[in-house]
């Protein structure tokens, strides 16, 4: 059921920075994101949480189609992608050029050093010159809290350490958005917490922001826009503040019950 | 009798036989390895029946299939490049295999990272997976490398001048067939043991840096 592509003049003019309509993905019988549509303004923090197996991830890595859903139109800045159909390569560069993402397992290259990590994607894919990327990586480790890291392998550095790293890293290429899918799932608490806080801050500049997590406290004072997700689909969406208080599905209520109350 | 003396003189072609067919592996094995890896279908049949049939000869066949064959039948083909060419043909097989071990050891986050990034394809290859396949390629590549090294005695067999071929001639020479023989074990020894100690050592400097 490919949409019609929307004309992209008209999109840009409704100041959404990402749009996904009608995302529909599905691994054989089992379907995984069921019509799913999301749309973020610029500068907006969008959290997205639910129970495992909601989608959550899958629908994030749509938005760069690290994961390709069966259809649905998916657009980020001027760049508009009908999943239904081919994908060139210039639109999908035109795409990732516009889109950071944050791993869970941070994915920082291990045979690189803190600086280079986040310098060669800068030389590959942006043509900065190796000294003007190794400042920008300095300067963006600095932001970090991480100054003083750049010559350390990401396998000396803690969790929360390389997951700041990552951040920088695709800080470096100036996105237009960031995509986070479960920055701090994989980190000790109080690890956790260090990375929160580098996402309060990026949040606070103004920086577009989508964000899957379990952290509900983050996304109960961080985000602008909290969707609730379950079994594919959006339980519902709105002020994180009032979903909180006040859900309006008995399954979201059941869900903030069991992470709320324990 | 002296014998260690010529015989170490075979010393030099024996390692360049080594090495020489081992680099010829090294490249040679990357895009075989790749193509195991493809996406289509009849690219991973190719590349696993040059795979198989550059295995499945013994290295001796393969000696004789490049010297005698198509050296006496097309092209004059000496002794020592006949050598190269054949154990380089073996080696890209071994070589590939061993990298592909290597390309399914690295996480697939790696590759993930590296596409939402907006790496080239080619730039993932050579700059991010790549030099990590070769880290953990290298204890197998270094175990194959000994095993190259030894495995190239038969070239004595179409006459390259190495250990072996020293050794035996001087076994002819005189009435003594043991020490010579010795002697050619022991040169292989004295290689291979360092080699080995050598690639441990490497392995363990940047395996620090991998395990993450």
């Amino acid at each position: 059921m490919a949409q019609p592509v929307t004309d992209p003049a008209a999109a840009k003019s409704t100041g959404m920075d990402v749009s996904l309509e009608h995302i529909v993905k599905a691994y054989g019988e089992h379907v995984v994101l069921d019509d799913v549509s999301l749309s973020v303004r610029e500068g907006e923090v969008c959290a997205i949480i639910g129970p495992s197996g909601a989608g959550k991830s899958t629908l994030l890595r749509c938005i760069n189609l690290l994961e390709r859903p069966d259809s649905g139109t998916i657009r980020v800045g001027d760049t508009t992608i009908d999943a239904g159909q081919e994908v060139g390569g210039k639109q999908l560069h035109g795409l990732r050029r516009q889109v950071g993402m944050v791993f869970q397992s941070f994915n920082l290259f291990p045979h690189l050093t803190v600086l280079r990590n986040i310098a060669l994607p800068q030389e590959r894919v942006l043509g900065r010159s190796r000294a003007e990327a190794e400042d920008r990586a300095m300067e963006l480790l600095q932001r970090v809290g991480l100054g003083d890291k750049p010559a350390q392998y990401p396998s000396r550095c803690s969790g929360g350490q390389q997951q700041r790293v990552a951040i920088a890293r695709a800080l470096a290429l100036d996105p237009k958005v960031m995509l986070f899918d479960e920055p701090t799932s994989a980190l000790d608490p109080e690890l956790g917490l260090e990375v929160l806080a580098v996402m309060r801050e990026l949040a606070d500049e103004g920086m577009t922001m989508i964000v899957v997590t379990h952290e509900m406290q983050f996304a109960r004072d961080v985000s602008d826009h909290l969707i609730v997700m379950g079994h594919g689909t959006v339980l519902e969406e709105g002020q994180p503040e009032k979903i909180f208080t006040d859900p309006a599905t008995d399954r979201t209520r059941r869900f903030l019950r069991a992470v709320l109350e324990r | 009798m002296d014998y260690v003396g010529p015989i170490a003189s075979g010393i030099p072609m024996s390692l360049l036989l080594t090495v020489l067919g081992f680099a010829i592996g090294a490249v040679g094995g990357i895009p075989l390895a790749l193509m195991r890896r493809s996406r289509l279908r009849s690219v991973r049949f190719i590349s696993r029946s040059i795979i198989e049939l550059l295995r499945g000869i013994p290295p001796i066949v393969w000696i004789f299939l490049v010297y005698f064959g198509i050296g006496n039948g097309l092209i004059k083909v000496e002794p020592v490049p006949a050598a190269i060419v054949a154990f380089g043909l073996i080696s890209c097989a071994y070589l590939a295999e061993i990298y592909r071990g290597g390309l399914s050891a690295v996480h697939r986050g790696q590759w993930e990272a590296g596409v939402a990034l907006g790496l080239s394809h080619g730039d993932q290859l050579a700059r991010i997976i790549g030099p990590q396949v070769m880290r953990y390629s290298i204890p197998a590549a270094a175990t194959y490398a000994i095993g190259l090294l030894k495995d190239t005695s038969i070239a004595f067999t179409i006459g390259a001048q190495e250990i072996l071929f020293f050794a035996d001639s001087q076994a002819k020479q005189s009435s003594d067939a043991l020490t010579p023989y010795l002697v050619a074990a022991a040169a292989y020894i004295i290689l291979t043991v360092p080699c080995a100690w050598f690639a441990r050592s490497v392995d363990r400097r940047l395996r620090v840096r991998i395990a993450s």
